[in-house]
């Protein structure tokens, strides 16, 4: 055997690579200098999202990297953006909670740094087992954060569900793994479409066994129905910046993640899978619309709101077409302003100092904090899909997908769902503006919270102006995946 | 019948290979018992035993047959089938790990590929015999003593792993024979000092001997896992820790000081079989096992652990990088 | 014919361990068989002539991760009856799902057909085993082809270890502990006087 001596291919791979070192060297700075370096680490960790940010458009076409088994081209570049936009929020977000609630662990920022590397490769991942073990640290560094406020019951409770049902499916998709590769004989995606493309005849039903699980796995970490029990509780018991990670980056990963497994090896077995996703799909939306009807923590309720975008979204997959992929990447997009903003005024809910989430301490806001108010009624606007805001353009692509698909059952249904889910978001609009104050809630709200809480409302506004380049910028990346 | 033959002949060869290893092996653990009591005497200025025999030369068996002719004692709150099988089992452990180790170039029961990881992984399982025996005994003393044992069994594994990862390096292969004949221009204890010293502390640690016998400090824990052992229960204990540092010591002469080359490969020394000098570098290694029982005081447990991980656990992990660089860079990688 | 005895007798002993590993009563009995199964599935892995994973098995699962169960298992007094108590009520949920599960193992296998493009290139191990040792054939691909999963692998140990860290570390303010520098610096002429004590004078 013929030993390899020379280094494999990396460039493609930089900006992983340097948020690697760089998580190593903040780590470091981090144990030595104590707890007092964590304002130090959340700025350093968000100027290292922008270097990555950087490699990550400057890598040129990319291509393969490390013998096939990481692959970047311009839908990984596309997703990588918005994978660091939504983590450097996430920094953000956490900053000021951190301090108020006295819960300031240097490690916070390094574990959402080495979370955000796992999303990162699994956007890149080419074979089932760079899959997994991107999955996996993503996965991990998650584990550990959603219990970080270990002295609170509903942290560590939210945590210990997260790890155990995250566990749970990693075994699922490990399985299904196991059974791809003992039909194929190969994990690496490039090898598996070539084999799949070669198949003739019928599909074996141990591969479909395979792929299903596989399915399975993924729609864990979307949180797509009949694998969303646990988000929930852990988006109520999760500190809220926390949830505010899980509710964009990581979903941005998997789905991404999830696009380029039906894609790219499993694309000519689209018959084995697209009726599976119409039926996830459907069940999401269906649940998320329902669910959110009865809940009164907010957090709990954009749970479930995420729920239901994930079924839109997989619209999107289940078309399986460019148009598909187009639409869901311009859905991600602006799903990722909308949930920020959002999120950042549950942040700014205090009352006395402390944090509330219950949706009835949001009545009466209108007159004390009218502007706040405005933004949080624009992200419930636009989470609606109601025309001229961001999110309407997203379910817009999407359901046109599926109509070119020719699912028109599945488009029809995704409507219906949505104005069902328009009545809860316009339930939060109609407490904030016609219902009595009981107490108002404090006035000093962050520079940071404000200026994201406003921020993302305009992009939400004024995304009507920017959907040509947007559009343009998901579908090169589409193409670049499924070509055209 | 004839297909059978040859399974029952070869059947037939191996158990008298084995009996050719246990049988002085049993003989030496006894006599090493004689020999601690005499070293440490002499340390201390005292005789150490005499009377028994010339010298005291039966003293170990007198021990033995006193020990077989008492009553074995099953307390009454024990897990009873445990608490048997764990002095057999660590027993066993130290006598199985023989079968790999080669005593000349060819005289080695099993000569398998992966030598070295499966005296480690035996190794690594003698911490059962302990912690079953403690917790089977259902008493305080023993439990805290398996605890302790425990912990420190698995600390300073670690380093002893990255310390043979080293040797390794400079191999480049886990079978022993190969081991031992990559010394034939220098013995590993030379280049790789440090690591030899690093090596033999932990394999004090490993083998719960002094000056890390806390798993049985007799002030404060009576006599640690084995507390409520009699007989000869108790003295399968005892045989399986002393061949286990006869093992322990036949580790290091194969890592570190040749196995059974010659110190220099000349004349008179050559003629010498390799048997001998392996026997020699074994009894070498147990005289300083003995020699650090009488001169050192015991390691507080904090101290113990802090050795294990912030000292060993770094400089053997630093070793490794270093000896890999040396070899990269000098053009010495073994093929 | 040895060979396949000693197949037989390694898989039924870790199929029986397996099971009781499940159905014993006491916690530890479950650990000590757990470990026996780790111990035959080594050997059914010497029996493959895969003898490196066979021995890191050992070392890994026996040595390290199943004395850290056994460890848990006899600190914690749990009680195992009252963990019992919903067994009856979830068995029926959880052997229905047992039973689809082993039904597509059954389908899977019933149905297998590797597919034919890479049929060939699967059966025989690259390189043959009697010219390369195990240990070799793994570290030159490990090392080379896979070394971006390693370095993954390596990744996510580290922040298993800093979970780890975050989760449990407690710094006591209330505990006195030792400084060896400073034991070290101490010199016996700043912390030790002769004192000549005159007779019936006292110090």
């Amino acid at each position: 055997m013929n030993a390899v001596t020379s280094l494999p291919v990396m460039m493609p791979a930089s900006a992983e690579i340097f948020l690697a070192i760089a998580g190593m060297v903040l780590l470091m700075i981090g144990v030595f200098r104590g707890e007092s370096s964590l304002r130090f680490l959340s700025y350093a960790t968000i100027a290292t999202f922008a270097v990555a940010a950087i490699l990550v458009v400057t890598q040129g076409g990319g291509g393969e990297a490390f013998y096939g088994l990481f692959v970047s081209e311009g839908f990984a570049q596309f997703a990588k953006i918005l994978i660091l936009i939504g983590s450097a929020f996430a920094v953000l977000l956490s900053r000021d909670y951190l301090v108020r609630e006295q819960a300031g662990r240097f490690e916070f920022p390094i574990l959402i740094l080495f979370a955000t590397l796992g999303m990162l490769m699994m956007v890149s991942a080419n074979d089932l087992m760079s899959l997994y073990m991107s999955l996996e640290l993503q996965s991990l560094s998650l584990y550990v954060m959603a219990s970080i406020r270990r002295d609170t019951l509903k942290a560590t409770e939210a945590g210990l569900k997260y790890f155990v049902l995250g566990a749970l499916s990693s075994g699922m998709l490990l399985y299904g793994c196991s059974m791809i590769y003992g039909f194929a004989g190969t994990t690496s995606f490039t090898g598996l479409a070539a084999v799949f493309a070669a198949q003739t005849g019928v599909v074996p039903l141990g591969l479909v066994i395979g792929i299903v699980f596989l399915i399975a796995g993924l729609a864990f970490k979307v949180s797509a129905v009949p694998f969303h029990m646990w988000t929930p509780d852990v988006y109520e018991g999760a500190p809220t910046p926390v949830t505010a990670l899980f509710a964009v980056a990581p979903k941005i990963a998997a789905l991404a993640l999830f696009v380029r497994a039906m894609m790219d090896p499993f694309a000519d077995l689209i018959g084995s899978w697209q009726q599976v996703l119409v039926f996830v799909s459907i069940a999401s939306m269906g649940l998320g619309a329902l669910g959110a009807l009865v809940q009164t923590n907010i957090k709990r309720l954009m749970a479930y709101s995420s729920i239901g975008h994930m079924g839109y979204l997989l619209v999107g997959i289940a078309a399986g077409n460019q148009a598909g992929v187009t639409g869901v990447m311009l859905y991600l997009a602006t799903y990722i302003f909308m949930n920020v903003g959002t999120f950042a005024m549950i942040l700014a809910m205090r009352r006395d100092g402390r944090l509330v989430e219950e949706i009835g301490d949001l009545a009466g806001l209108s007159k004390t904090h009218p502007m706040m108010a405005l933004a949080l009624m624009i992200f419930m606007f636009s989470m609606a899909g109601i025309p001229p805001l961001a999110g309407f353009f997203g379910k817009w692509y999407v359901f046109m997908a599926a109509v070119d698909a020719g699912l028109f059952g599945l488009a029809v249904i995704g409507i219906l769902t949505s104005v069902i889910g328009a009545f809860y978001y316009l339930r939060i609009i109609k407490i904030m503006y016609f219902d009595e104050a009981t107490q108002p809630l404090d006035d000093a709200v962050s520079q940071d919270l404000r200026v994201i809480l406003y921020g993302s409302a305009v992009v939400t506004v004024l995304f009507v102006l920017f959907i040509s380049p947007v559009y343009d910028a998901a579908k090169v990346a589409a193409i670049s995946l499924v070509g055209a | 019948m004839s297909a059978i033959d040859p399974y029952i002949l070869s059947g037939v060869i191996i158990v008298a290979q084995i009996l050719a290893i246990v049988v002085p092996l049993l003989v030496a653990v006894a006599y090493l018992t004689y020999a601690e009591r005499k070293v440490i005497g002499a340390i201390q200025l005292r005789k150490g035993p005499n009377v028994v025999g010339p010298f005291g030369l039966l003293q170990p068996f007198a021990d033995g047959i006193k020990l077989l002719a008492k009553e074995t004692i099953l307390p009454a709150g024990a897990n009873k089938l445990i608490f048997i099988l764990a002095p057999m089992l660590t027993f066993i452990l130290s006598l199985i790990a023989w079968a790999v180790i080669p005593f000349d170039d060819g005289m080695v029961l099993a000569d398998i590929n992966v030598g070295v990881l499966y005296l480690f992984a035996i190794s690594s399982l003698g911490v059962y015999g302990v912690i079953m025996a403690g917790w089977a005994s259902n008493s305080k003393y023993a439990f805290l003593g398996a605890l302790r044992s425990a912990a420190q069994m698995v600390s300073y594994e670690v380093s002893l792993g990255f310390v043979i990862i080293s040797v390794l390096l400079c191999v480049g292969s886990l079978n022993l024979s190969d081991i031992v004949m990559a010394q034939k221009t220098v013995w590993f204890a030379i280049p790789l000092f440090p690591m030899f010293v690093v090596f033999f502390i932990s394999v004090l640690a490993e083998t719960n001997r002094a000056p890390f016998d806390l798993p049985e400090g007799e002030s404060e824990l009576v006599a640690g896992y084995f507390v409520e052992y009699s007989s000869m229960s108790f003295a399968l204990f005892f045989l399986g820790e002393y061949a286990n540092m006869i093992l322990m010591s036949a580790i290091t002469a194969v890592l570190f000081l040749g196995g059974w080359l010659p110190p220099i490969d000349i004349a008179p020394l050559n003629w010498i079989p390799g048997p001998i000098w392996f026997f020699l570098k074994i009894a070498f290694v147990l005289f300083f096992f003995l020699w650090v029982r009488a001169t050192m005081p015991r390691y507080r447990y904090d101290q113990l652990m802090r050795l294990g991980w912030k000292v060993f656990l770094p400089l053997s992990l630093f070793w490794v990088v270093l000896t890999a660089g040396v070899l990269v860079t000098f053009g010495l990688v073994p093929a | 014919m040895i060979q396949a005895l000693a197949f037989y007798l390694f898989a039924a002993v870790t199929v029986a361990s397996g099971v009781m590993v499940i159905s014993s009563r006491n916690p530890v009995h479950s650990v000590l068989f757990l470990i026996l199964a780790f111990f035959n599935a080594a050997a059914l892995f010497v029996l493959l002539g895969a003898e490196f994973l066979a021995m890191i098995l050992i070392v890994v699962y026996v040595g390290a991760v199943a004395v850290l169960f056994l460890f848990v298992v006899m600190m914690l007094d749990i009680n195992f009856v009252e963990l019992r108590q919903g067994f009856a009520r979830y068995l029926p949920i959880g052997a229905a799902i047992g039973l689809v599960l082993l039904a597509e193992i059954f389908l899977a296998v019933g149905a297998w057909t590797v597919i034919p493009v890479t049929a060939d290139s699967s059966i025989t191990p690259i390189p043959p085993m009697n010219e390369v040792t195990n240990t070799h054939a793994l570290g030159a691909l490990i090392y080379t082809h896979y070394v971006y999963l390693f370095q993954t692998a390596g990744l996510i140990l580290l922040v298993a270890m800093i979970g780890a860290i975050v989760l449990t570390l407690r710094s006591r303010s209330d505990v006195k502990r030792q400084s060896v520098d400073e034991q070290n610096a101490r010199r016996p002429e700043d912390v030790v006087e002769v004192v000549k004590v005159g007779r019936g004078g006292g110090v």
